[in-house]
C-alpha cells in the first residue's frame, strides 16, 4: 500500500490521492473478491482494478484486505451526560480505528435522545469533532425511556433519526410496543428492541448455566430473552394488518432460542432483522470463571479440562444481555453463516474505570467494542468458523440492508463513489492494550489479547478516519 | 504427619518455627501454596489434608491451659465484614488471637457497599494501615477477588454472596471426619437440605466433599436447586454420585451426614417458596423423618438456625447433632487457615 501520501494527513482531510496496490479486495456488494489495485483521488474511489496473471499472483486472502468501510447498528456514544465514558469524539476516533465508516448511535445518552433538541446537540457535536465517521441516530421510544408516553416520534422522524429504541431497556409493555410499531410504521422507521424480560432478568448478573451456579451469580434464563422475542413478534404480526409499514429490528440477539423464533418469523416473511454481537459470537460464560479460550474452543465446563487461566469474575465480562453458553454462541455464529442474523453490530458500550474498578455484581454493563469487533470477527474467520465474504458482509452490506434506504448511501466498492473502505491486514495482529484503544471506555475482556487483522486505514465519504502510525 | 507449633512462652515468635529444623519439628509439613483462601476449588487434596492436619495441631493449642501461641506475634489481621455475622466474625477473631495476632474489626454498614468509598479504596486504606491479612465478608459473589487483586498481603474469604465460605466447608469437612469412624469419607452419603441456590455453604461443600469422594445428595424445594442440575451432572461424568433431588425421603434414606442449610424469610417475598409453614412441614429436619438415615448419622448445621424450620429444636439439641462442634473447630480450622497464609506452612 503506497500510504506515502496519507502519512501526514490530518483526520478528516479528503484523500486526494492513494494507491492500495496489490491487496486482496472484498466486495460484498457485487459478490467478488480476489487481488486488485484500488485507487482513490480526490475522495473518490476511481477505480477497482482487479488483478489477473502475473499482477495477481502471489497475492491471496491472508494478507492486505480492502473492504467497504464498516457499519455498526449499534454503538453508545455516552455524549450528552456520560463524557467520562465516551464522547462524540473519542467514539468517531475508536469507529475510524476499528474499520468503521458508519456507526448507529443509540438514544440512552442523560437526557436521552426523546426530542428534536437532543437530537440537534448531537450532530453538532458530529460537526465539531471533525471526524468523517458517518452518524445514524435512533431515537428513544418513550419520553425519558420510561416505557410510558411516547416520545416525539414525528418529530424526531423528521430530524432524520433511522428508528426508535429503548435500549439499555426492552419497550416495557405489549401495549407501548403495539402503539409504537404503528406510529413509527406509519413514519416508515422500525422499532429496535432490546429483548429482555424484565423480571426474569432482574438482578442478573450472568447467563444460567453451570458457570453461574458453580460462581454464586445471580443468573437470568435463556427464557427471558425468548419470551420477548416472542412477544415482540406476535405484536409485529398483530400491528401489521393496520400498519404493513411497521417493522421490527431485535439488537444483540444472543440465545439460540432466540434466534430459531427469529428464523421462523423470518420464514413466514415477517419483517424481522435482527443482530448479534461479536462478543456473543466469540466469547462465552466461560470466561467468567476464568478461561480465555474462544467460544467455538470451549466445552462449557472450564474446570474439568484446566481451561483457567484469569481470576473469575473480571467485571468486563458483565454485560447485558449477558455472556451466555458455548452453544448459544455456536448458535449466533452460525446466524451470522446463514443469515438469520442480518447483521454484527457492536453494542459499543464504554464505561468510566470507576464504574468497572467494582464488585462484579456493582459493575456498570457493557463492553467497549467498536475497535475489538473487527478483529473479534476475524479471529472466528481464521479458526475456519465463517467465511471471510460472509464475514465481512455482516458487517457492511448486512447492516445496510437494515437501514435501506436511512443510510443515504449505497455500500461496496463503488467506482466513482466517494470512497469508503477500510485496509487492513490479515497477516498482522495487534495487542489490545489501554494504549491502543482510543475510546474512552477501555472495558474490554480482550485487553492483553492478540487479534488479528490490524486496521491500516479507514476511509469514510472520502475522508481520512483512521491511519495507523506506522 | 504432624505440624508441632511453638508454646506460648516459646521465644522468638517465629511464624516459621514449624518447618525450621532447629524448633523440633519432626516431620517439615508440605508446602502450603496459596497467598489467599478466595475458595477451596483450587484447593488440591493435600492442601486440604494439610488444613486438616494443621487444625488437628491447633486443637491441642486451644486444649491447653493457656490456648494461645504467638505464632502471628505482630501480624495485622484485619476483618472486614459488609454483611451482620456474629458466628463468623468472632471465631475469626477469636483464631486470630490465639495466635497473638492483633486483630483489628472493621464494621462496613452494608450501605457502604453500593455507596461511598469503593472497595479497593477501603482495601488500600486497611493495607495503609498496616493490615497483613483481610478476611472479608462480602454479599456480592466474587468481591474477595477484586480484594486479593489490589491487596499485598493475604485474603481470606469469610463468605461472598452466594459464592463460597471456604473456612466453613474445611470446618464442616474436619467436623465430619471427626465422627465418622476411620475418619474416612469415600462412599459416606451426605446430604445438604434447604435454600441451596442462595448456599456459599452449599457450593464451598459440594467442592470438599465431592473432592472427599462421598456420595452427595443436594435436597430442597425445586425453586432453591435451580441450576445445580447441571453441576451434578459434571460430577456424573467423572464418575462422583451427585445427586439433586427434591425427594426428601430419598435423600435422607440411609443418610451418614445430614446437613441442614438457613432458610431467609426473604425467600417468600421472591416468590420461591409459598411459606416458612410449608418449607417445614415438607423439608424441616424432624426425628421422625431422621427414622430412616444411618443409626450413626450425624446432624450438622452451619447457624445461624431458625430452629422449627429447617429443624426441629430437638434434633438440633439432640444426639446426633454435632452443631456446636462445628462451632469449636471453625477456631481451630480458622487459626490453621491464618497460621498457613502467613507463612506457616511453607517449606
Amino acid at each position: 500500500m503506497s500510504a506515502t501520501a496519507i502519512a501526514g494527513m490530518a483526520i478528516g482531510e479528503v484523500v486526494a490521492d492513494l494507491e492500495i496496490a496489490g491487496a486482496w479486495a472484498v466486495d460484498p456488494a457485487s459478490g467478488r473478491q480476489g487481488p486488485a489495485d484500488v485507487l482513490v483521488a480526490d475522495g473518490i474511489l476511481r477505480e477497482v482494478c482487479w488483478l489477473e496473471g502475473d499482477a495477481a499472483a502471489g497475492i491471496d486472502d491472508g494478507g492486505v484486505i480492502v473492504a467497504p468501510g464498516l457499519i455498526d447498528l449499534h454503538a453508545h456514544l455516552r455524549e450528552p451526560g456520560n463524557e467520562d465514558a465516551e464522547t462524540i469524539a473519542s467514539g468517531l476516533a475508536a469507529a475510524g480505528h476499528g474499520g468503521f465508516t458508519t456507526v448507529c448511535a443509540m438514544p440512552n445518552t442523560d437526557p436521552p435522545l426523546d426530542d428534536a433538541a437532543v437530537l440537534a446537540r448531537l450532530r453538532a457535536a458530529v460537526a465539531a469533532s471533525g471526524s468523517p465517521v458517518g452518524v445514524l441516530a435512533h431515537g428513544a421510544v418513550t419520553v425519558g425511556r420510561a416505557g410510558e408516553r411516547l416520545a416525539a416520534l414525528g418529530e424526531l422522524a423528521d430530524g432524520g433519526v433511522i428508528g426508535f429504541s429503548d435500549d439499555g431497556a426492552p419497550v416495557r409493555t405489549a401495549a407501548v410496543l403495539r402503539s409504537a410499531l404503528l406510529y413509527a410504521g406509519g413514519l416508515g422507521l422500525p422499532i429496535v428492541d432490546h429483548p429482555e424480560d424484565v423480571g426474569l432478568a432482574e438482578g442478573a448478573e450472568a447467563s444460567d448455566g453451570l458457570i453461574a451456579t458453580v460462581l454464586g451469580l445471580r443468573g437470568v434464563a435463556s427464557a427471558g430473552e425468548e419470551a420477548a422475542v416472542a412477544r415482540d413478534i406476535a405484536v409485529l404480526e398483530d400491528v401489521l394488518r393496520d400498519e404493513p409499514r411497521a417493522r421490527l429490528h431485535l439488537t444483540h440477539v444472543s440465545t439460540a432460542g432466540a434466534l430459531r423464533l427469529i428464523a421462523d418469523a423470518k420464514g413466514r416473511g415477517l419483517p424481522v432483522t435482527c443482530d448479534v454481537t461479536p462478543h456473543h459470537v466469540a466469547l462465552s460464560d466461560e470466561w467468567l470463571a476464568g478461561a480465555r479460550r474462544w467460544a467455538w474452543e470451549g466445552s462449557g465446563d472450564p474446570w474439568s479440562d484446566g481451561a483457567l487461566v484469569a481470576a473469575p469474575y473480571a467485571t468486563s465480562l458483565r454485560v447485558n444481555p449477558p455472556l451466555r453458553s458455548v452453544t448459544d454462541a455456536a448458535a449466533c455464529l452460525t446466524a451470522v453463516a446463514d443469515g438469520t442474523a442480518d447483521a454484527i453490530a457492536t453494542d459499543h458500550a464504554p464505561h468510566a474505570v470507576v464504574d468497572k474498578d467494582v464488585e462484579f455484581g456493582l459493575a456498570a454493563t457493557g463492553i467497549s467494542g467498536l475497535e475489538t469487533a473487527l478483529g473479534t470477527v476475524l479471529a472466528a474467520v481464521a479458526a475456519g468458523r465463517l467465511g471471510l465474504g460472509r464475514a465481512l458482509a455482516a458487517l457492511t452490506i448486512g447492516p445496510a440492508a437494515v437501514l435501506g434506504q436511512r443510510l443515504g448511501r449505497p455500500v461496496g466498492l463503488i467506482e466513482g463513489a466517494p470512497a469508503d473502505l477500510v485496509a487492513f491486514d490479515r497477516a498482522e495482529s495487534w495487542t489490545v492494550t489501554a494504549d491502543t484503544l482510543v475510546s474512552r471506555g477501555r472495558n474490554t475482556p480482550l485487553l492483553g489479547r492478540s487479534l488479528p487483522g490490524r486496521v491500516l486505514l479507514t476511509v469514510a465519504g472520502g475522508r481520512l478516519a483512521y491511519v495507523a502510525e506506522d | 504427619m504432624t505440624v508441632d507449633l511453638p508454646a506460648a512462652t516459646s521465644e522468638p515468635p517465629a511464624i516459621d518455627a514449624a518447618s525450621d529444623p532447629s524448633s523440633g519439628a519432626a516431620i517439615p509439613p508440605p508446602r502450603w501454596r496459596h497467598r489467599h483462601l478466595l475458595d477451596v476449588d483450587v484447593l488440591s487434596w493435600q492442601d486440604i489434608e494439610l488444613v486438616m492436619v494443621t487444625a488437628d495441631s491447633m486443637k491441642e493449642v486451644l486444649a491447653r491451659p493457656i490456648a494461645k501461641v504467638p505464632a502471628l506475634r505482630g501480624h495485622n489481621v484485619t476483618i472486614l465484614f459488609y454483611e451482620a455475622s456474629t458466628r463468623t466474625r468472632i471465631s475469626f477473631e477469636v483464631a486470630a488471637k490465639n495466635l497473638a495476632a492483633d486483630v483489628v474489626n472493621v464494621a462496613a454498614a452494608t450501605s457502604s457497599v453500593t455507596k461511598g468509598e469503593s472497595l479497593i479504596d477501603t482495601i488500600r486504606t486497611i493495607e495503609a494501615l498496616g493490615a497483613d491479612t483481610i478476611v472479608i465478608r462480602h454479599p456480592v459473589s466474587g468481591a474477595p477477588y477484586l480484594a486479593a487483586e489490589t491487596f499485598g498481603g493475604s485474603i481470606v474469604n469469610g463468605g461472598d454472596g452466594w459464592h463460597a465460605h471456604p473456612t466453613q466447608a474445611l470446618l464442616d469437612l474436619y467436623t465430619m471426619r471427626e465422627h465418622l469412624a476411620g475418619g474416612s469419607l469415600a462412599g459416606r452419603k451426605v446430604t445438604i437440605v434447604g435454600d441451596i441456590l442462595h448456599s456459599r455453604v452449599a457450593r464451598s461443600n459440594i467442592w470438599t466433599l465431592t473432592a472427599a469422594g462421598v456420595d452427595l445428595w443436594l435436597c430442597g424445594p425445586p425453586t432453591l436447586l435451580r441450576g445445580f442440575e447441571s453441576w451434578a451432572s459434571r460430577g456424573a461424568a467423572s464418575g462422583r454420585r451427585f445427586t439433586v433431588t427434591s425427594d426428601i425421603d430419598a435423600a435422607l434414606q440411609d443418610a451418614d451426614i445430614v446437613m441442614a442449610l438457613r432458610i431467609q424469610r426473604e425467600r417468600m417475598a421472591g416468590g420461591l417458596l409459598p411459606s416458612l409453614r410449608e418449607y417445614a412441614a415438607r423439608y424441616g429436619l424432624t426425628s421422625e423423618r431422621l427414622e430412616t438415615v444411618h443409626p450413626d448419622a450425624i446432624v450438622m448445621h452451619p447457624g445461624p438456625m431458625n430452629e422449627g424450620v429447617e429443624i426441629a429444636p430437638d434434633v438440633a439439641a439432640g444426639s446426633r447433632s454435632v452443631i456446636t462442634d462445628q462451632v469449636a473447630n471453625g477456631v481451630a480450622i480458622r487459626m490453621a487457615i491464618l497460621y498457613l497464609l502467613a507463612g506457616g506452612g511453607r517449606g
